[in-house]
């Protein structure tokens, strides 16, 4: 008899925790009014953004980006909470409150009445990567090619956004597709397998997978656009906005945000800084 | 790509193995005794109205569902009559349940599980939730085909063992618990062993809410490392995984095999 004591103990317990699991639903600490008192800095990143933000070997979430992120939380006292996002749901995520903001060479161009912004920092430009031996060599001749690029990401807007943007509609008009897909490497896996042909990419991202596939890729030297990144902060969070981006500042005053750039100087990243160089 | 580098990978992938063990076992705990609960619920037979109904009524469905005819062929205002009186408010709430549960993909489930209290009533979520929501999700998914599971292995047994327990004076609590239940047991586990697999594949839906586990962290030491090999190790960490459980629930399986 005793098993099914057992059971039907478990059975309860279950129903237990999973209802004390709904109340569990307490007001997040992330809605900005709280500054006062924030302990912890939650950032949303995607984990497939090298060199933004990446898994080292070991096994931490670092990134140019998160680097940036630890040394605000640090000078505020703060905790840093590294948040890989499906990068598809980010704007449910930052919306929901789980995450304060996205930091994750996020392009502000376009997107400037969605979010409430940092200054930016990265001057960006979208690039397209072909494969080695291809005979693409300017923009031109991608007409009748297939192309591919991150769903939800600043290089898609540019392909397709409507408005004051013939040029580039014009471009995309002249491919024989676009695809999507959810994170940049597996475009790059597509690449490579020939099932596509080229790739619209954030110059960052393309830079480093070109550092260690110098020898299967080439970037086209004329870019799609250009544009430039910044920290999103939920729409009128504007008290968190200016003191992590007074932290910034001061940064970029001793000298630290340079030092943290010049750490990815192999992807370029120092010669793309732009903050306080406006 | 030396040993070092392999050796680094497989330790990465073994953390992440770590989070989706915990979807699998936790769901595993909650889902499987949550399913029994909702086949009860499926099998109610309770009828709240029934005692309003004339008399006549219920001679008439009774007499249709003996050897004379079907119920099917009655006329239709009896038929109406019939549902109306005996309509069985729990198995219907159920039945509706396990419809939504199993004609909605479990992606969208989870979405609206982990979004669901912000989008809908506005309360903020925490990122302590991301984990409580998966666990919520997958269990009552899983709970619903595990019902339709310990369903079958109900209505397997024969009507005659019933009556064989009424008269050796076994009530209906001790008849299931002492007579049917360990039969189910019994019959209903390699379909269980099927969902069981699933489910340790399935712990990647997870991610869509952004929790991080096994394949995950594979996308994401391929992203970083630029090569396809952790997702390679990847495969052949849920392929041992599965091979594990296969293992157990086959021992499980021997060792029910009481009367064979």
């Amino acid at each position: 008899m005793k098993k099914y004591l057992a059971l039907f103990l478990t059975m309860v317990m279950s129903v237990g925790v999973l209802a004390g699991c709904g109340g569990k639903e307490e007001p997040a600490a992330t809605d900005g009014a709280d500054t006062a008192e924030r302990t912890t800095f939650t950032v949303g990143f995607d984990a497939e953004y090298p060199p933004y933000g990446y898994k080292n070997d070991a096994g931490e979430y670092v990134g140019f980006d998160l680097d940036l992120a630890q040394e605000v939380c640090d000078r505020n006292g703060w905790e840093l909470v590294k948040q890989p996002l499906d990068w598809g749901s980010k704007d449910m995520e930052l919306n929901g409150g789980t995450v304060d903001c996205l930091w994750n060479g996020f392009t502000m161009t376009g997107r400037e009445d969605k979010y409430t912004f940092s200054k930016p920092y990265v001057d960006n430009s979208i690039v397209f990567v072909v494969r080695q031996d291809s005979d693409i060599q300017t923009k031109a001749d991608l007409a009748g090619k297939t192309v591919i690029t991150q769903a939800g990401s600043s290089a898609l807007a540019a392909l397709t956004d409507t408005e004051d943007n013939e040029e580039n509609l014009a471009l995309t008009a002249s491919f024989a597709s676009l695809e999507q897909t959810p994170d940049y490497n597996s475009a790059f896996m597509s690449l490579e397998t020939g099932a596509v042909d080229a790739i619209a990419v954030d110059i960052g991202v393309a830079q480093y997978q070109l550092s260690n596939h110098g020898d299967k890729f080439r970037q086209l030297e004329e870019p799609l656009s250009t544009e430039q990144y910044a920290i999103a902060f939920k729409l009128g969070n504007e008290e968190l906005r200016d003191q992590v981006q007074a932290t910034l500042d001061e940064m970029l005053a001793d000298g630290t945000f340079d030092k943290i750039a010049a750490n990815y100087a192999d992807y370029n990243l120092d010669q793309m800084v732009c903050l306080g160089k406006e | 790509m030396d040993a070092q580098t392999l050796l680094n990978i497989t330790q990465q992938l073994a953390v992440g193995l770590l989070d989706s063990c915990k979807i699998f076992l936790l769901t595993l705990l909650f889902s499987m005794p949550l399913g029994l609960l909702v086949t009860f619920g499926r099998m109610s037979k309770w009828a709240p109205l029934r005692f309003l109904a004339p008399k006549h009524l219920i001679e008439k469905l009774k007499l249709a569902q003996s050897a004379e005819g079907k119920a099917e062929n009655l006329p239709l205002g009896t038929r109406f009559a019939g549902g109306f009186f005996f309509f069985k408010p729990i198995q219907f709430i159920i039945k509706v349940f396990i419809a939504i549960l199993r004609g909605t993909p479990l992606m969208l489930q989870l979405f609206a599980v982990y979004y669901g209290p912000y989008y809908l009533f506005g309360i903020p979520i925490t990122n302590e939730y991301r984990f409580t929501a998966v666990i919520i999700a997958f269990s009552i998914n899983y709970a619903a085909y595990f019902a339709e599971i310990y369903r079958a292995g109900i209505e397997s047994i024969p009507v005659g063992q019933y009556e064989a327990a009424t008269v050796l004076g076994y009530n209906k609590v001790q008849t299931f618990l002492r007579i049917v239940f360990p039969q189910m047991c019994k019959r209903i586990m390699p379909p269980v062993t099927n969902e069981t697999i699933t489910l340790v594949k399935d712990t990647s839906f997870a991610f869509v809410i952004s929790y991080p586990e096994m394949f995950t962290i594979a996308k994401q030491i391929s992203a970083a490392k630029t090569t396809i090999m952790p997702l390679i190790i990847a495969g052949v960490f849920y392929f041992i995984f599965n091979g594990i459980v296969a293992f157990v629930m086959d021992k499980i399986e021997k060792k029910m095999n009481y009367y064979r």
